[in-house]
């Protein structure tokens, strides 16, 4: 019973993850979510804090790998950050269970 | 949207840790009277598929695009808290693994589409449920992602206010709340609105067919 709700949760998380390619259709990007071009060529300048933050160092910058394709590089991205929120839940479980 | 590093003064998004970080501890002592073998999994997946919604970028005309955050239907499920919760990790994780969000903004992100969001949705849920339980999920899902745009685009329209140099020129987030509330409220009103409404509805719909046990255990609680 148990193994079974699990794996009929895991269904709807599937048909998700196969879909997660379409939001690559989109050449745009969400409203605000400029580069930093963009400040440059609207206002004639980069305001000064935007213009110093723009290093940050992440794994999997904008969900792509380098040298590989887009589709693959999003599906890992998609494995990564499911993976990582199960994580949570699952340290979670086991700092809940130590302080009972 | 998710706010990207050197969008917000720190006079904001210091004010934004201030305020989320004390909500999410407490959310998390919440988290664990709740939690049980039934409903952990259901959460977990919940956040997951929040995570996964949130790369289905659907474009809209104007030349942007944008996503649906799954929010509401944490929130009906189980309660708002556990929803801004599971938000504030999807945040997180997105900030420091794939540089989507700054983490200078995360506390800011994690209150519009986490703690607002996740409010918003209970508040609607319940005024409406009684009328028609379809309706009631539809527009949970609407408000809570409209009523979150709404703080994002004040807090971003407030930047140009709140920090300039001598000149004038903004240091931040360069354009005001008259660009900002049609540009970002307008469209989560005609798009992202209704599409958060369906995927609340959809994914309600379809865990009471396929999980009923589950499902009536973690309503019972609720």
């Amino acid at each position: 019973m148990f193994l079974k709700r699990h794996k009929k949760l895991f269904f709807i998380l599937g048909i998700f993850f196969f879909l997660i390619p379409v939001g690559l259709l989109s050449e745009y990007p969400a409203w605000g979510e400029w580069d930093v071009d963009f400040f440059k060529e609207s206002l004639g300048f980069i305001p000064e804090g935007i213009k110093k933050s723009t290093n940050s160092i992440n794994l999997i910058p904008d969900y792509s790998i380098n040298g590989l394709n887009d589709v693959i590089s999003y599906y890992i991205s998609a494995i990564v950050g499911v993976a990582l929120i199960f994580l949570f839940f699952w340290g979670l479980k086991v700092v809940l269970k130590n302080e009972r | 949207m998710h706010i990207p590093d050197g969008y917000l003064s720190p006079e904001t998004y210091i004010a934004g840790y201030a305020v989320a970080v004390p909500l999410l501890a407490y959310s998390v002592r919440k988290l664990k009277k709740e939690l049980n073998e039934n409903s952990l999994p259901l959460v977990a997946t919940l956040t997951a598929l929040s995570f996964l919604v949130m790369m289905i970028n659907v474009p809209i005309p104007g030349g942007t695009s944008g996503h649906a955050i799954g929010t509401a239907v944490i929130s009906i499920l189980f309660n708002p808290w556990i929803a801004f919760l599971s938000l504030s990790i999807v945040l997180l994780i997105q900030a420091l693994v794939f540089g989507d969000g700054g983490i200078t903004a995360w506390a800011i992100a994690s209150l519009g589409m986490g703690f607002l969001a996740a409010f918003t949705a209970s508040f609607i849920y319940k005024l409406f449920y009684r009328l028609n339980k379809n309706i009631a999920l539809f527009l949970a899902g609407w408000f809570s992602i409209v009523v979150a745009s709404l703080f994002v685009a004040v807090v971003l329209g407030i930047q140009p206010m709140i920090a300039h140099d001598e000149k004038g020129n903004p240091l931040f987030f360069p354009f005001d709340l008259k660009i900002t509330i049609p540009a970002i409220v307008g469209s989560h009103m005609l798009y992202f609105g209704v599409i958060e409404g369906i995927y609340t509805l959809t994914v309600f719909k379809f865990l009471e067919k396929i999980n009923s046990q589950v499902f009536s255990d973690v309503s019972k609680e609720a």
